[in-house]
């Protein structure tokens, strides 16, 4: 096991991302105020938002009682959101159809705008454009706020009686409790940061390697892999908040 | 196509190369026999292919360290690099989040329930009616069997009437003709006497006839 991470690592940091073109881990840094960041994601990330706002704004600008068209779309998206969330959540989901919303919405158009939208077009002096979600940064802070979600949502349903679940059902069981918290961000932001990582390189090397129609099917796998993992991230972090929220009798 | 053919090509030599990696150390004595910058991909191609192993020992360090900013990058490439990015995402994601419940999930939400409520409303009304009209049907049906029954006592009585009509003539006429049947018979009666008496008178001459002619006188 260690040999065989030892030979990726070694692969990945001189010999893979060469071969395919793509700069694995390499990004086109922006100072600000002596902190560095990654100019690529947040200028995508940017993009991104515009796209959902926008296109938000001028589908659901004049709602009519007969829906057509864009409005017809965002109200399917709309149920869709709402019924992840009372499923996962229960009742009392009304307040979290935001949160749960923006989260599906953000990582899908992420994810898509990765595989769909020719961001290679534009060439930055270092690194290179790509789904926002494939930076570890996006991830973990997506990931992050799913935890302050859940622990938001359990502390002000419950006061400090939320910490009960912690010697739920014995205290034997604390310290698995515990590590519990910090297993669900760390698998939600790998898990996310991984596939969607993966699909952009397995795409990548493919087109470097058989530039025709192979690689087509593994853009479409691609596609659909990044949906689910977007409907997966969200429907965690509604299971979560949902769980957190519950009674543990 | 053609950047990453080119992008793939690089490699190759680079993989082919790698016992030279070690060079790389040394490399600020070995970059005065690096040729002349490279000016055209066509060059660089051309040289890559001729494979002399001082061309690719130049070639990997020129891909390795051609400007020291990038060299420098590529020594801090890594997949797990933390930084400000972050925080800006946790706030740009908080900020959607927001925009996006002010232009879709409220209004839009909103919308929706309170279609929601008028279609609910409108089916109950209608649901409504349908008592309506079933007390309506209700009310014609009895008006129907009290029309119905009202017909039906209006008949019978009718039906009496003209039955009793009826007898009443049949006596009439059934004690006339006793009475002239009595009137007849009687008078029947006093003609039968009529005529035995006539019979009576005659029966005497004929006996005298009778006698005269039986004993000879």
């Amino acid at each position: 096991m260690n040999v065989l991470s030892c030979s990726i690592n070694t692969l990945i940091k001189e010999g893979l991302y060469e071969i395919s073109g793509v700069e694995v881990g390499q990004h086109f840094y922006w100072q600000i105020g002596g902190f560095q960041v990654h100019a690529q994601v947040l200028i995508t990330s940017w993009v991104v938002i515009a796209i959902l706002l926008g296109s938000a704004a001028l589908a659901v600008r004049n709602p009519q009682t007969i829906p057509t068209g864009g409005q017809n779309f965002f109200e399917f998206v709309l149920e869709f959101i709402r019924d992840v969330s009372q499923t996962q959540i229960g009742e009392e989901y009304g307040p979290w159809v935001p949160f749960i919303g923006t989260l599906f919405l953000f990582i899908f158009v992420s994810n898509w705008s990765g595989a769909l939208l020719p961001w290679k077009i534009i060439q930055l002096p270092q690194g290179e454009l790509a789904a926002p979600t494939n930076d570890i940064n996006t991830t973990v802070a997506l990931a992050l706020l799913t935890s302050v979600a859940y622990f938001y949502a359990g502390l002000s349903k419950k006061g400090l009686g939320y910490f009960s679940k912690y010697i739920q059902p014995t205290p034997i069981l604390l310290p698995i409790n515990i590590l519990e918290d910090f297993t669900k961000p760390l698998s939600l932001s790998f898990r996310l940061f991984g596939n969607i990582l993966a699909d952009e390189l397995v795409v990548v090397v493919l087109v470097s390697l058989v530039p025709l129609v192979v690689p087509i099917p593994v853009m479409f796998l691609g596609l659909f892999t990044s949906g689910i993992q977007a409907l997966i991230f969200a429907t965690l972090a509604a299971a979560y908040i949902g769980e957190s929220m519950e009674g543990h009798h | 196509m053609a950047n990453s053919i080119m992008a793939s090509s690089k490699p190759l030599i680079f993989l082919s190369s790698s016992s030279t990696q070690p060079s790389r150390v040394h490399l600020p004595a070995k970059l005065p026999q690096i040729p002349k910058p490279i000016s055209s991909s066509s060059d660089l191609r051309s040289k890559a292919l001729s494979f002399s192993s001082a061309t690719v020992k130049s070639l990997a360090l020129i891909a390795a360290l051609a400007p020291p900013s990038m060299a420098e990058a590529m020594e801090k490439a890594q997949l797990f690099d933390f930084n400000l990015t972050l925080p800006i995402i946790v706030v740009e994601f908080l900020f959607l989040m927001f925009a996006l419940d002010k232009v879709y999930y409220s209004p839009l939400g909103n919308f929706m329930d309170k279609r929601d409520g008028e279609i609910k409303e409108k089916l109950a009304s209608v649901k409504d009616t349908s008592t309506e009209i079933k007390a309506l049907d209700e009310q014609a049906d009895s008006v129907m069997r009290a029309a119905r029954a009202e017909i039906a006592a209006a008949l019978n009585k009718m039906k009496k009437e003209t039955e009793a009509e009826v007898e009443e003539q049949l006596a009439e006429g059934r004690k006339k003709v006793e009475a002239e049947l009595q009137e007849a018979l009687a008078s029947l009666e006093k003609q039968k006497e009529v005529t035995i008496k006539a019979l009576d008178s005659q029966i005497a001459a004929l006996s005298e006839d009778i006698v005269k002619k039986v004993l000879p006188s």
